[in-house]
């Protein structure tokens, strides 16, 4: 089952639908497997009645025995909010294999939509952003709301550069409710400026996760001969020798991934390297482990 | 160095191709896209640095590789001396022909050979070898320099007829064997009768350098004594006479006294006025000779500048008239009389005929006879058929009619082969004449008038392993020869009767009985002239007669007293090359005596010396008159080859293009990841 979830599997898929579930399928085929796993509708709490909460929730046995209202609460009734922001720029376009990293940020996104609404049956969102916010779907569990978050991945096409001071402004606009915020991104940024542009996005209790996509020809470039660099962002060339690519680059981004795994967990930010050769399991798995219900 | 095609030197232009591509044409390289260049730094200088000079490594194969190809279409070569001198090999050809018996001529050229000798190098290999009838070979390739020159001091003057085809076709043979470049140098007097027919024969294989030597700087005046027509045999001495013809190479009208010499004296002298550049005949009306053979010449007093040939040899022998059995039948008389008569009316008639019916020649002996004609008889006696056979293996001969008598009968009797058919021309009305005649037939020397005889009857015989002389024209054949044991078989496939054929009334039928009489009785190879390096038949050539005559030896004694042959050759060969002039003394394996004069061949006598253009043609240096004081040094260097330099060329190319095709994969592998 494996080998559906393999990227260059999934790119012969035509359809995030049917990649999602072909996906998600496989994936919890594989947990079902696995004893200490499940989420079936087991009692998670006692909460204390407030005005306002649904009376057919009250545990009137309890009512009974000790004349004080609690509210019972199961597992399987507790939503997770599911919001994943998307980084849609150009950069994203680059794949040295059948899979370009907006491919595989798609077919994660999708999966995540599909095992929150489908099977968790938690609200999901989506928010697309490059320089501003290009798209936004609320998070929802209305009926057709996975149809709608497909189409806004499909929809989805990289253009611009990242920017992530200018969009997150907006984010904590529609952030209200905690849930599990995911940025999936190429986060060709410092940092330093990463954290600080998306750590306040915790503040409201939320989990935040970091999937940085790369392709696995950006960890470990070759280069044959001297080659002119061409930014897929700004248009900017460099000429840029074999040697250089074989020694300081790799020194330079294994800094990178390293003071970006650093620096999140400093924050309270949890962070994954998903790199485009590599099977989608591990965001799936993240995210069941960052879900309320699944701890 | 020159170029063979230099046309092709235009294809130079092309070089301009990788000019335009590598230095003119704008270099393009397409940028290769990345997600972020955060983490890149320039690395311009060094990589342009490299990136030039893999260009113009990749320029300069290119343009090596046009360069190479141009080049090797103009075809270069390079001149240069074939081989060192050292590594040549120096053969020496001396011309001992009967001509170099003239003045100094032979002294001279031996005197030339052992200077070009003298200063071959002491590496240098050298042969020697003399050219006369054939090219002999001295010694073999030896750097000795007294083997050399002890070999051209043995030198000898011959009587050969030279021939330079010999030495061309020697010169072929030898290339076979000898590798290396050879330097011939010719010490002859370039006479013009020396070359052959054909030019080609004479000109030298490739890696053969000629030098020539003439050692006669003029043509000097010569008489000499051309031919001499006498009998071999006579009878009677009164009825011989001897004719001899006196030629004048090159000279003014002069008298010259003739003489007749026989056995040593002179019997008679007459004066002849011999015209300028031309000839005169003298005719001496008898040639008293004793029985026996005589050892006669013809004798001029030229006082010309070569006294060698102003003699020419003959050998006569006298003998009683030698008796010729006539086998016919009783009812023939007319063959015995056209045969007698032509017998009788040959010019050197030495033969009396003696006929006799077929009934009465039972217990005749044929061995008492020159030859037996047996003339249409239907059947012999076998008592006479087995000693005709006997006489025949033993070196007697038969003649044989097959006239219509035949034409019933299946073997014809001594010659061994059966009559298949029978053609009567005369019942269609018609006749049939001689379509084919083989004129080297000693039979059939004058046979002119054969064509003029027509036949009515002729059977048909098959020829089995026969000599077919004579064909009619419906192919029929009309005269065989065929070689019994030592002996030979003629068979006429008509009648001498005058019905079954009219050839006994043309004029042709006395020759052809004088000499077929001549041929048969062995009279022809008996005595008379040949000439130098002609061949006399010791032995009969066929299986059958060798392996009768195994054992009994041959005999000859050389002008020189001496035995050319050994014991050993004596017993077994076959045939004997007259290589001088003088008498030979024989004794065939047959029984038979024979005295030989043998006289050089008179075309040597003809001093004319080879044109120089020709001479210029023939060495093919345009430096003919080669003076003799050239060295063997300075000939070589004269000779230039062309070697060409295409085979290198080619193996450049192959290398330039295996190390453009390395450093393009490489700069174009780098092209193909920047795509």
């Amino acid at each position: 089952m494996q080998r559906f979830l393999d990227p260059a599997v999934l790119a012969g898929i035509s359809g995030l639908d049917l990649i999602a579930k072909t996906v998600v399928d496989g994936f919890v085929a594989g947990l079902h497997r696995s004893p200490d796993f499940g989420f079936s509708q087991e009692f998670a709490e006692y909460r204390a009645y407030t005005p306002g909460d649904d009376l057919r929730h009250v545990d009137w046995n309890l009512f009974a025995r000790t004349e004080r209202c609690y509210l019972k609460r199961y597992r399987g009734e507790t939503n997770s909010q599911l919001t994943i922001l998307l980084d849609a720029s150009n950069s994203m376009n680059y794949g040295s294999h059948a899979v370009s990293k907006m491919d595989y940020a798609r077919y994660a996104a999708a999966s995540l939509f599909y095992l929150a609404i489908h099977n968790q049956r938690d609200p999901a969102g989506l928010i697309v952003f490059d320089d501003e916010v290009r798209n936004y779907i609320r998070p929802s569990t209305r009926q057709g709301q996975l149809h709608r978050l497909l189409a806004g991945l499909e929809q989805a096409e990289p253009r611009a550069r990242t920017n992530f001071m200018k969009p997150l402004a907006h984010f904590q606009e529609f952030l209200r409710r905690r849930g599990v915020v995911l940025v999936i991104s190429d986060f060709y940024e410092s940092p330093e400026v990463i954290v600080k542009t998306i750590e306040p996005l915790r503040f409201h209790g939320s989990d935040v996760v970091l999937f940085h996509v790369l392709d696995p020809k950006e960890i470990r470039p070759e280069l044959r001969g001297p080659s002119i660099l061409v930014d897929m962002e700004t248009e900017q060339r460099l000429e840029v020798i074999p040697e250089y690519v074989k020694s300081e680059y790799r020194r330079k981004m294994d800094g990178h991934l390293q003071q970006m795994q650093e620096r999140t967990r400093a924050a309270g930010l949890d962070y994954h390297l998903l790199v485009t050769d590599k099977p989608l399991d591990a965001a799936l798995s993240e995210y069941l482990f960052l879900r309320p219900g699944g701890r | 160095m020159g170029f063979l095609a230099p046309w092709f030197l235009a294809g130079l232009a092309a070089v301009g191709l990788p000019v335009y591509i590598h230095l003119l044409r704008r270099q393009t390289t397409t940028p290769r896209p990345v997600s972020s260049l955060m983490f890149f730094e320039r690395g311009t200088q060094s990589s342009t640095r490299h990136r030039r000079l893999r260009y113009l490594l990749l320029f300069a194969l290119r343009a090596l590789l046009m360069l190479l190809l141009a080049l090797a279409f103009a075809n270069p070569f390079l001149r240069r001396s074939s081989a060192a001198a050292s590594d040549r090999l120096l053969l020496v050809a001396v011309d001992n022909s009967f001509s170099m018996r003239a003045g100094t001529r032979l002294a001279d050229a031996k005197r030339e050979a052992l200077e070009v000798l003298a200063t071959r190098k002491p590496s240098q290999p050298a042969q020697v070898t003399v050219l006369g009838g054939e090219l002999q070979v001295l010694t073999q390739p030896i750097k000795d320099a007294g083997a050399l020159r002890t070999a051209v001091e043995s030198i000898q003057p011959g009587d050969s007829h030279g021939n330079f085809g010999e030495l061309g076709r020697g010169m072929r043979a030898l290339v076979e064997t000898v590798h290396t470049p050879i330097e011939l140098h010719l010490f002859s007097d370039m006479q013009v009768s020396n070359m052959p027919t054909n030019f080609a024969d004479m000109v030298m294989p490739g890696n053969v350098s000629l030098v020539l030597h003439p050692v006669a700087k003029a043509t000097v005046p010569n008489w000499t004594v051309e031919s001499v027509e006498a009998p071999g045999q006579l009878v009677d001495p009164k009825k011989a006479r001897v004719l001899a013809v006196i030629a004048g190479h090159q000279t003014p009208v002069a008298t010259r006294t003739v003489s007749l010499v026989i056995n040593g004296a002179v019997v008679a002298t007459k004066k002849v006025e011999v015209p300028a550049d031309g000839r005169a005949t003298v005719v001496f009306e008898s040639l008293d000779v004793p029985y026996g053979a005589s050892r006669c010449e013809i004798r001029i007093d030229a006082a010309d500048g070569f006294p060698a040939d102003d003699a020419s040899s003959f050998a006569v022998k006298r003998a009683d008239p030698e008796r010729v059995l006539f086998v016919h039948q009783a009812g023939d008389p007319r063959s015995p009389l056209y045969f007698g008569a032509a017998l009788a009316a040959a010019a050197q008639a030495s033969f009396v005929l003696q006929p006799i019916n077929v009934e009465q020649a039972a217990d005749v002996d044929p061995t008492k006879y020159a030859f037996v004609v047996l003339s249409d008889v239907p059947s012999i006696p076998s008592i006479l058929e087995n000693s005709l056979l006997r006489d025949v293996q033993n070196g007697g001969s038969v003649l044989i009619a097959a006239g219509t008598s035949e034409a019933h009968r299946q073997r014809i009797p001594i010659f061994g082969e059966s009559v298949t058919d029978a053609h009567f021309y005369s019942r269609v009305g018609g006749f049939s004449t001689v379509g084919q005649v083989d004129a080297a037939h000693p039979a059939m020397k004058d046979s002119a008038g054969w064509a003029d005889a027509k036949f009515f009857y002729a059977s048909v015989v098959d020829p089995g392993r026969s000599r077919i002389v004579a064909r009619l024209a419906d192919g029929t054949p009309l005269l065989l020869d065929k070689q019994i044991g030592q002996g030979h078989v003629l068979l006429f496939a008509s009648g001498f009767e005058n019905v079954t054929n009219d050839l006994p009334l043309h004029p042709a039928f006395v020759p052809f009985v004088d000499h077929a009489a001549r041929y048969l009785s062995g009279e022809e190879g008996l005595s008379g002239a040949r000439t130098v390096d002609s061949f006399v038949q010791l032995r009969s050539t066929t299986s059958e007669a060798a392996a009768r005559s195994q054992g009994t030896t041959v005999e000859i004694i050389g002008p020189d007293g001496k035995r050319p042959l050994s014991l050993q050759e004596e017993a077994t060969v076959q045939s004997f090359r007259l290589t001088h002039a003088g008498f030979y003394q024989m004794r065939f394996a047959n029984g038979r005596d024979a005295l030989i004069a043998v006289n050089p061949d008179r075309r040597e006598s003809g001093l004319d010396l080879m044109p120089d253009d020709v001479l210029k043609l023939w060495s093919g240096n345009g430096s003919p008159g080669v003076s003799a004081t050239q060295t063997a040094g300075t000939a070589v260097e004269q000779k230039n080859s062309a070697y060409s330099l295409w085979w290198w060329f080619m193996l450049l190319i192959l290398i330039a293009a295996v190390a453009e095709s390395l450093v393009a994969s490489r700069h174009l592998g780098t092209q193909r990841e920047e795509v």
